[in-house]
């Protein structure tokens, strides 16, 4: 019963403050509005015994909104923490979006046949959680990790504007090199 | 939704850990509070000793002093302030830091038996980015939320490989229980055989309690940076968070690296206290020895040095574990 | 009311003070330090931190206003102490201590601070140094102008602070430039000093600098030595190391304590401290990693600014330099003063924690209001 109504609290809150994110007139506030729906979401997770997934949850959105709260203040403009300003724009078209979207969901969850119960999870839900994605797909998981590094790498690499060129001179033998902020190693 | 919240383990996993009532959350509060009393009276005695010659002993008691002119202090606020997200980043800190302890067992009880409790911890270190950068920002002002900047730019150089030396002794226990990793440890403490991981989680305890080396987030050049602009209860309550953050890192550590509540002699709950008690002198004894480290100068260090270290000791650690098994 | 009682004791037993040097009064501040450290108290960082705001020497017209603006934004229980004569310390520190304990008084203060129905303090964003909260208009002068935040254009100014504009940063994008002083009361600051900055994250775009003098001139300044020995412990405190910080401060006192032997002119044998101290930086990896390639100046800059000719190379070696030279006697004579319009030039394009560390380990032996020779001072 205390479960139950904590679950329910939880998703109410998970709501609130994901309509707050659009109601709220500072960028800050948008984004840990945004991060304690999440959080909240992640412990309903835990609430669904899945533990991994729940913690992961709250983790990677807490990095992740403490580090868009750095790039939303950094690529807006004006002192955010001083100008109110407001959170929506195209107003209409999303709010239809949205409205629609629920709707369709919504429908889905009443209208699908969902199954019973069948047996009970294993006492390692992590473990099997683990197998479950990783066991047959193993070798797909170790080709797709390193090509997303590397596409990570080559994405910024491309877009920096400054080339080894640039920092070890035309004939790549000036050391230090020339950089406007010099790094910890000194390479 | 009928089943019990929190799963234990199988019974496999070692000398068991009792999950106690939760009412006994009460207790990690209060040992929370000690830790970071004695933590922050061993400070003072430290700075008194090197600040003057004699009477270092009577500095102990410096941490009430400075509560109590806190408490008699006035709040304060500035123009244009966000108040609310001020003061909750204050608040959060200490509330992090309660529910890191909170899956640490001492000796065999414990109050929450997650069975992903490392990767709770972990979360509950990442709160602390968010929280810190509010101290900084709430207060629209200058200095601090340079301050909150550079914390988040040693978060970025700390963070990963915190999270790989956290995975080691995982790995070496299979398994991402506290109590299981502590018991994993018959014999050979975890910091013995994975010293890179135990170093690296040192800094990154120091890293999130902005300790030491990286307190560039509460420097003097930026006139106290986070907290430039606290007065009165919210700084006694933003430091007293940073006292707890270290404290609960130094207790997680007792599990992770140090072989848990095990020792000859005392009960395990006493080892558990006096291991953690030593990493907490280490931690605060450390900050006088080093100066800080600039944050545009550790980004390198942490992704070039700690994280390839970290790395390449998960995979000694992983090795050595599908050879032994 | 017992409890209030011991509190109130035990607070003042603890304070915290905002020491403010005006410019000539440097040795009046150094024994001021020492006696609020030999009392057990600390030193405050920002007003905020602070319980007593005590003032060494008398402030010129524009610094006066500045300290009062500092002096509005202490949260209070306050206390605030003008010192003039080295040998009224002690005096004047008591009296603090018993003006922190005056209940009464500090009931009546917050409503004879003026503004205090709007908010409590009504500092604005960066203006804790000592400065109003029109950040970016410099016209305004020093004056308060809490009271004229209405008489602003709400919509661009909120608060009275006008936002932040964009401008090219050193990588190309466009970024917030946000106008920031920095000083004239700030811990390990030059005293009297302003900067008026842009601020880009935390990266000095453009400079500025001018200079608060005192009432009057025949100030209370230290010798050669001590002054080099606060520099010292400046750089360290900036650095991050308390401790190291702390023990220069003790050789610095230690000639005026008699807890070492004088080192004189006379008697160059450095004191068993000072040997310590000189050991301890010159062991420390950490300190000449973070301080390596800070500020470097070549020759020809330090010619320009008018600085002594070891003042070249890093923020390392002149730290190092400092630490070697203590007990070399003074150049006969004196140097000329460095016109305060050089000293944004070499902090211009560092970021904020590295300006700092440079301004702090560079010999200014006394400011001088005066125009520089060659006005190119701000760039960016």
């Amino acid at each position: 019963m205390l479960v139950d109504i904590a679950f329910v609290a939880l998703g109410v809150v998970a709501v609130l403050s994901g309509a707050a994110v659009f109601v709220v007139d500072s960028m800050a506030r948008a984004t840990y509005a945004l991060a304690v729906s999440f959080v909240a979401v992640g412990v309903q997770v835990l609430f669904l015994q899945q533990s991994y997934v729940g913690v992961v949850v709250i983790l990677m959105m807490v990095m992740e909104m403490a580090v868009m709260a750095v790039y939303m203040v950094m690529f807006m403009g004006m002192n955010p923490a001083l100008m109110p300003m407001s959170m929506v724009h195209s107003n209409r078209t999303a709010v239809a979006t949205a409205v629609l979207t629920f709707l369709l969901l919504a429908a889905g969850i009443l209208v699908v046949d969902w199954p019973a119960r069948r047996g009970s999870p294993p006492p390692e839900v992590t473990e099997a959680l683990g197998e479950a994605l990783m066991g047959p797909q193993m070798l797909v998981m170790a080709v797709i990790s390193p090509v997303m590094v590397a596409t990570i790498v080559a994405g910024v690499v491309l877009a920096a504007p400054r080339t080894r060129y640039d920092r070890f001179g035309d004939d790549l033998r000036q050391r230090p090199p020339d950089d406007p902020q010099p790094g910890g190693v000194g390479r | 939704m009928g089943e019990p919240l929190l799963t234990s383990l199988p019974a496999a996993a070692g000398p068991a850990v009792v999950t106690v009532a939760p009412a006994w959350a009460v207790a990690v509060v209060a040992v929370l509070g000690a830790l970071a009393l004695a933590a922050a009276a061993l400070d003072g005695v430290l700075s008194a000793r090197s600040a003057s010659a004699g009477g270092a002993l009577g500095a102990a008691g410096r941490p009430l002093g400075e509560a109590s002119r806190l408490l008699r202090q006035r709040r304060r606020t500035t123009v244009q302030a966000d108040t609310l997200l001020w003061r909750t980043g204050g608040a959060g800190l200490l509330v992090a830091a309660a529910l890191m302890l909170a899956v640490v067992p001492l000796g065999r009880w414990t109050v929450a038996d997650l069975a992903v409790g490392v990767v709770w911890f972990n979360a509950m270190d990442v709160m602390v980015w968010a929280l810190v950068w509010l101290v900084g920002w709430g207060a629209n002002s200058a200095h601090a939320l340079v301050g909150g900047y550079r914390f988040l730019a040693h978060g970025l150089g700390y963070e990963l490989p915190l999270m790989f030396a956290l995975v080691a002794p995982a790995i070496a226990a299979g398994s991402l229980n506290v109590g299981a990793v502590a018991a994993a440890q018959d014999g050979l403490w975890f910091a013995a055989w994975m010293p890179v991981a135990f170093l690296v989680y040192l800094l990154g305890v120091a890293g999130f309690s902005v300790w030491g080396p990286f307190a560039p987030a509460l420097g003097t050049d930026v006139a106290g940076g986070v907290r430039a602009e606290l007065s009165g209860v919210d700084r006694l309550v933003l430091e007293t968070g940073r006292y707890a953050l270290l404290a609960a890192g130094a207790a997680f550590a007792v599990p992770m690296f140090l072989g848990g509540g095990a020792g000859p002699l005392l009960p395990d709950w006493a080892w558990t206290l006096v291991k953690t008690l030593a990493v907490l002198a280490l931690l605060v004894w450390a900050r006088r020895r080093l100066p800080a480290l600039r944050p545009d100068l550790f980004m390198e260090i942490g992704w070039l040095v700690l994280l390839p270290a970290a790395l390449v000791q998960d995979l000694l650690v992983a090795v050595v574990t599908v050879w032994r098994s | 009311m017992g409890l209030r009682e011991v509190l109130a004791r035990s607070a003042a037993r603890h304070a915290h003070v905002l020491v403010v040097e005006v410019p000539g009064w440097d040795g009046l501040r150094m024994a001021t330090e020492r006696a609020v450290l030999e009392r057990g108290w600390r030193l405050a960082w920002s007003p905020a931190d602070a319980d007593v705001l005590l003032v060494c020497g008398p402030p010129g017209p524009r610094l006066a206003a500045a300290v009062d603006l500092v002096w509005e934004q202490l949260p209070g229980p306050r206390v605030r102490v003008d010192v003039l004569d080295r040998r009224d310390l002690p005096d004047a520190l008591a009296g603090a201590c018993a003006g922190l304990l005056d209940d009464d008084h500090h009931r009546r203060d917050p409503r004879a601070r003026h503004g205090a129905q709007d908010h409590g303090g009504h500092d604005g964003p960066e203006d804790h140094d000592g400065h109003d909260g029109h950040a970016g208009s410099e016209h305004h002068g020093d004056h308060d102008s809490s009271d004229d935040h209405g008489g602003h254009d709400m919509e661009m100014s909120p608060g009275g602070i006008p936002l932040a504009e964009g401008g090219d940063d050193r990588d190309g994008l466009e970024m917030d430039v946000l106008a920031v002083r920095l000083g004239p009361v700030l811990p390990h600051w030059p005293a009297g000093l302003v900067l008026h900055c842009s601020l880009q994250g935390d990266v000095l775009t453009g400079a500025r600098a001018e200079l608060l003098g005192a009432e009057h001139e025949d100030g209370d300044a230290a010798d050669p030595r001590t002054r080099a020995l606060d520099r010292v412990v400046s750089v360290l405190a900036l650095a991050g190391w308390d401790d190291a910080a702390e023990r220069a401060r003790r050789v610095r006192d230690a000639p005026a304590t008699g807890d070492a032997r004088p080192t004189t002119a006379d008697h160059p044998t450095a004191s068993p401290g000072l040997a310590r101290l000189r050991r301890r930086v010159r062991r420390s990896r950490m300190l000449r990693w973070s301080l390596r390639g800070l500020g470097p100046l070549t020759a020809d800059d330090v010619r320009r600014l008018g600085l002594p000719e070891d003042a070249g190379g890093d923020a390392y070696d002149r730290l190092l330099h400092l630490l070697d030279d203590v007990d070399e006697p003074a150049p006969p004579g004196g140097r000329q003063a460095v016109p305060v319009d050089a000293l944004a030039d070499p902090v211009v394009g560092l970021d904020l924690a590295a300006a700092r560390l440079v301004l702090a380990g560079l010999d200014l032996g006394g400011l001088s209001a005066a125009p520089a020779p060659r006005p190119e001072a701000t760039r960016g």
